[in-house]
């Protein structure tokens, strides 16, 4: 994980975010590692279908066996570094791999709604809860991280998805938009 | 839809799973005959029942798990643990040895 080459997103066409529609934003720069280990063990002390952050990196269990770690380079690096992990832990860094969305506002729960089948209702998937489902067909991590008192989801997928699966949920913020229809 | 039973998931749209068919017990390929062969790679029993069967989680965990699904009414239950003294309800025609824990 020392040297890296230059990121590039493979969303290439990022569109605006009409006037009150849920943001969306890439961001797939962000130093990813996913953390695997047996089912049942919990190097990160980070159970499935939560999350944690620590000095700026978030850490999500995403599956029984596997978490992710999300955050600036240097962070995730000295996270892992000062973590004692045995020899069956493995750390993989997919930040070239992974594609990482961010949707939030408002209604931003409702939109994704209508690309994936999750219950997003605050109190099946509050702040913090992580879960895994097809977006748009495409099989994602979600992962909820509010900001600001707003909610606000995490999208991973494959990054050859990038820009299709970046104009499907650009498609479903649309009609909460504030602002008039442009024909 | 079906809403199949993931044990880490929990109930999940059939459409984010990858059915993997009848769960049966894998003959030894260092001993079996070919006849027991052929019939554990083709010969599947599909009663009119309760059936074991193999899902894959493939868009939430990735994990396998075995569950039972009534193949009349796609009720779905959970398997008895293996050495379960409990019996299995069957249904018409169902084969009880037949994917047996």
């Amino acid at each position: 994980m020392a040297d890296q080459p230059q990121f590039r997103s493979s969303v290439t066409n990022p569109v605006a975010t009409p006037a009150g529609a849920p943001a969306l934003t890439d961001e797939s720069s962000l130093t990813k590692v996913s953390v695997r280990a047996r089912v049942g063990a919990s190097p990160l002390g980070v159970d499935f279908t939560r999350t944690d952050r620590r000095d700026g990196v978030l850490i999500a269990g995403i599956r029984p066996d596997e978490w992710l770690l999300l955050g600036a380079g240097a962070g995730v690096e000295a996270l892992l570094a000062g973590t004692e992990f045995d020899g069956s832990v493995n750390r993989i860094d997919v930040t070239h791999s992974r594609l990482c969305l961010r949707l939030s506002g408002v209604c931003s729960a409702s939109a994704l709604e209508k690309v994936c089948s999750l219950d997003f209702d605050d109190t099946m998937f509050p702040d913090g809860a992580t879960g895994s489902a097809s977006v748009a067909k495409v099989s994602s991590d979600l992962i909820r991280d509010d900001q600001d008192g707003e909610p606000s989801y995490l999208i991973l997928a494959d990054r050859s998805f990038g820009q299709y699966l970046y104009d499907a949920i650009h498609d479903t913020t649309t009609e909460f938009s504030s602002a008039w229809p442009s024909s | 839809m079906l809403l199949v039973p993931c044990p880490h998931c929990g109930p999940r749209n059939s459409a984010d799973m990858s059915y993997q068919g009848e769960a049966s017990s894998r003959p030894d390929p260092s001993s079996t005959t070919p006849t027991e062969w052929r019939e554990y790679l083709y010969m599947k029993h599909n009663p009119a029942g309760w059936l074991r069967e193999n899902w894959y989680c493939s868009s939430g965990c990735r994990r396998f798990f075995t569950v039972e699904r009534h193949t009349v009414t796609s009720e779905f239950r959970e398997p008895p643990l293996p050495g379960s003294k409990t019996p299995r309800p069957t249904g018409d025609g169902a084969d009880p040895a037949r994917g047996a824990p």
